[in-house]
């Protein structure tokens, strides 16, 4: 520990934190620019400027490190002459006009930063240089006129991302961001995930969707999490008069820290699908409005007779973007009660039935935490494409590899990560579980030449790949169901004892979609197969039926179809009830690594929307069902791969 | 003592910070009694007092020779000159054709723009003041006291003119303190 004094304040703080993060935690304010809470300091605003007790001249507190008995002031004449000249020279270099800018009023640091400087106007007039500005890119702009050059945006892109798709080009006051080596946004490597906007403090990236609509001030932000995937980040949703207007992560919060992706993120406050604000029931052949009872009526008095006929009765399907309790519902109505045995999920287990029923025959508990990434000092991905789903897992592995941490790539397709792979696996022949075995006897310095022969990989390959793993300490591997996708079981559980032979492993799986564990918890993960089905009851929520499961349906004599979007399937449907998107969910998801997390509401559904729980609960009002609300338990009754809680 | 004399003028602006002025309603009797209201573009009087004002206010910012003109005559009559509003502090709007040249601008203006009907012509009479890149009031003359805002607030404006009107400083600052 190491003991300064700020502002007369005594202060014990460890040793290497900075001034600055000293300062704040001491609850002591210094204005700053360049500095974020997530990213290393940079140095490059000298807005936070102190005077330390022996040095000449002030110095920057993000970059400063403490030392013992260290007198710092942060609020001297001095200083405060400082901050205005700083700002005055970051005003006079660009466009810093605010009448025409988007985050001017409230959401500026740079202007904010002004007046708590007491700045009535700038000092120096500005130089009406011009930068160029890019609208190339699906989701957000960069205005070149309105940046301080503090290279949050940078920092964010290499250090949070691992994307490092933002650079500068030209030096000092010439210099501007540019996208890999100066191509359009658009044209770049960009992944568009945002976190770069989300950190920008003036207007030089601004949202396409949020511009303009409202400041943070003028928006209700709600904590929630994001379903765009089995991940499950931590969001905040701001919304206006009930309209979404942003998401933006919560920094240091949940499974990601902050970061999203495009999913997360920009997408679905781009939703343009038509909303069903009506029940509705086909009338002599057309969909026609109806009252709630009506509906739900209508779907009773199909479905009551049908109870305990099975393959000629029932089939239930539920979206696995819909919250535990819901899942649980349909589980209970469709298959407890109604005895049906084709109760599934859109995902239909494909994500998770192999690694449930290995953790179900072995008893083991193999997969682990996705914290285990930021100890990682080596990642083998087998078979997940991480480039383009779940891609926040991809971000948080691509981000450590500069600091070391050597990746594996195992997969005989082509994968986005092979070109960041210090070694890249790909079998011609035989199975993933070939290919472990070879790497676990390589790892232990076994001869690998046959086992490498058997899968058509050099024997170099799979030794340099033991090698990596048996001088890795903390090793993590990743997979996802291209694993398990043709090879069933056998391939987890060559890749579990790979992982087991090596110390300090972890194991992840990317799962499906934000529900899969929970839907493969309630055990709604088998092949979704229509028979003689005479009624079929689908809970999409705001999922986009696929074109495969609306073939499977057609023809059922009846259909019932809860969604919050028109769509084909809710075009066939003889019986449509309106249910909630997605930002006006309450309820549970479980994610990828065993978080039961809350959905928090954060609008209210439009008028005329029933909602999924109360439709499910009126229906099974009607059959006549009782239904529990201990989903938790049901939740953890199956063994899993992974700790629940 | 004699009341403070108080003169205002317009530039380059859109005359929406006067109307910021006029909204402070009927608070404006009071600042008519603290003060003597003198030479403005809403009064009959069109120019500050030879003999000189105790305040003097400008608006805008300063695009052409005219502009030039009416700063260094408010300047020269006045004690204490105030820049009000971000065109006079700042620039402002009319700011943005900077970062286009003169020629770019009067061309845009008089040559291509759809709903112009001048016969291509960018008009050149001597008589015409003649334009200029927009300046911030402080570039022409110096400024005293800096009022941001676009337009800056009734609140805004009648503290200002209460304080000034008592003798007393403004110290913009906290809620006052808005750029736009």
């Amino acid at each position: 520990m190491v003991n300064l004094t700020i502002d007369g304040k005594t202060i014990e703080v460890n040793e290497g934190s900075t001034v600055l993060r000293a300062a704040q935690s001491a609850g002591i304010e210094i204005p700053t620019l360049c500095d974020h809470s997530e990213l290393t300091p940079y140095g490059g605003c000298r807005l936070c400027l102190v005077e330390v007790e022996g040095a000449r001249t002030l110095q920057p507190s993000c970059t400063l490190p403490v030392s013992e008995k260290m007198v710092v002031k942060t609020d001297t004449d001095r200083i405060k002459e400082a901050r205005k000249f700083v700002l005055t020279l970051l005003f006079s270099e660009r466009n810093h006009f605010c009448p025409f800018c988007q985050v001017s009023g409230g959401d500026c640091e740079l202007q904010n930063a002004a007046y708590d400087e007491g700045m009535t106007h700038w000092p120096l007039s500005p130089g009406f240089n011009t930068f160029g500005v890019d609208a190339s890119g699906p989701h957000f702009i960069l205005d070149n006129n309105r940046c301080i050059l503090c290279r949050r945006c940078v920092r964010a892109c290499g250090e949070l991302v691992g994307n490092f798709t933002w650079g500068f080009e030209e030096r000092s006051a010439k210099s501007y961001l540019v996208a890999d080596y100066g191509v359009p946004i658009g044209e770049s490597s960009c992944v568009s995930c945002g976190t770069c906007v989300q950190v920008c403090p003036t207007g030089a990236l601004i949202d396409r969707q949020s511009a303009y609509r409202g400041k943070d001030f003028q928006v209700d932000t709600v904590p929630t999490v994001c379903i765009g995937c089995s991940v499950g980040c931590s969001t905040t949703v701001g919304i206006r008069d009930n309209n979404i207007v942003r998401i933006e992560g919560r920094w240091a919060e949940g499974v990601s820290g902050g970061i999203l992706c495009k999913v997360g993120r920009f997408e679905p406050v781009d939703d343009n699908r038509e909303r069903i604000t009506s029940p509705m029931m086909r009338v002599n052949g057309e969909l026609k409005p109806v009252t709630l009872d009506e509906a739900v009526k209508s779907i009773t008095t199909v479905m009551k007779p049908l109870a305990g006929k099975n393959g000629n009765g029932v089939a239930a399907v539920a979206s696995t973007r819909l919250p535990v309790e819901t899942l649980h519902m349909v589980k209970q109505i469709f298959s407890d009660n109604l005895k049906s045995s084709m109760v599934t999920s859109t995902e239909e287990g494909w994500s998770t039935t192999n690694t449930a029923a290995f953790a179900e025959e072995t008893g083991k508990v193999f997969e682990g935490k996705v914290d285990a990434l930021d100890m990682a000092d080596c990642v083998v991905v087998a078979a997940a494409d991480l480039a383009n789903h779940h891609q926040v897992l991809g971000f948080m592995v691509k981000r450590i590899l500069p600091t070391g941490t050597k990746m594996i790539v195992i997969d005989p397709e082509s994968n986005d990560f092979d070109p960041f792979a210090e070694v890249k696996i790909k079998a011609t022949k035989g199975t993933f579980a070939d290919v472990f075995a070879a790497i676990k006897a390589s790892s232990k310095n076994q001869s690998a030449s046959e086992l490498s022969a058997k899968c058509g990989v050099s024997e170099d390959v799979i030794t340099s790949a033991g090698k990596i793993l048996s001088e890795s300490e903390h090793p993590v591997f990743i997979y996802s169901r291209g694993l398990t996708a043709k090879e069933g079981q056998p391939a987890l559980a060559g890749l579990v004892d790979l992982a087991e032979n090596c110390k300090g492993s972890t194991i992840l799986c990317t799962k499906g979609k934000a529900n899969s564990v929970a839907a493969s918890q309630l055990r709604l993960d088998k092949p979704f197969e229509v028979g003689k089905h005479q009624a079929i009851f689908v809970a999409m929520g705001d999922e986009d039926p696929s074109q495969r499961l609306i073939q499977r349906i057609e023809g059922v004599p009846f259909l019932a179809v809860t969604a919050a979007y028109k769509s084909k399937l809710t075009a066939i449907a003889d019986v449509v009830i309106p249910v909630e998107m997605w930002a006006e969910l309450e309820g549970h998801f479980l994610n990828i690594d065993g978080r039961i997390q809350k959905v928090s509401k954060a609008k209210s559904m439009p008028d005329g929307v029933a909602g999924n729980n109360e439709t499910l609960k009126a229906i099974a009002n009607g059959l006549g069902v009782t239904l529990s609300s201990d989903w938790k338990k049901e939740l953890t009754s199956r063994p899993s791969s992974m700790v629940i809680s | 003592m004699a009341k403070p004399k108080i003169s205002t003028d317009w530039l380059a602006g859109c005359a929406g910070c006067h109307m910021s002025l006029l909204d402070i309603d009927e608070k404006i009797i009071q600042i008519a009694e603290l003060a003597d209201i003198r030479a403005t573009p809403i009064t009959d009087l069109k120019e500050p007092d030879e003999s000189g004002v105790d305040v003097g206010i400008l608006e805008g910012g300063v695009n052409n020779s005219a502009n030039e003109e009416v700063a260094h005559r408010m300047r020269s009559r006045c004690g204490i000159l105030v820049a009000l509003g971000d065109c006079a502090v700042f620039g402002g709007v009319p700011a943005m054709r900077n970062f286009f040249t003169l020629e770019e601008t009067l061309r845009r203006a008089y040559v291509e723009t759809e709903s112009t009907d001048s016969g291509g012509m960018i008009p050149s009479d001597p008589e015409l003041a003649k334009p200029t890149e927009v300046r911030a009031l402080q570039d022409v003359v110096p400024v005293d006291i800096f009022v941001p805002g676009c337009p800056p607030s009734p609140e805004v404006i009648f503290y200002v003119l209460s304080e000034l009107a008592q003798g007393r400083r403004p110290d913009l600052k906290g809620d006052l303190l808005h750029w736009h």
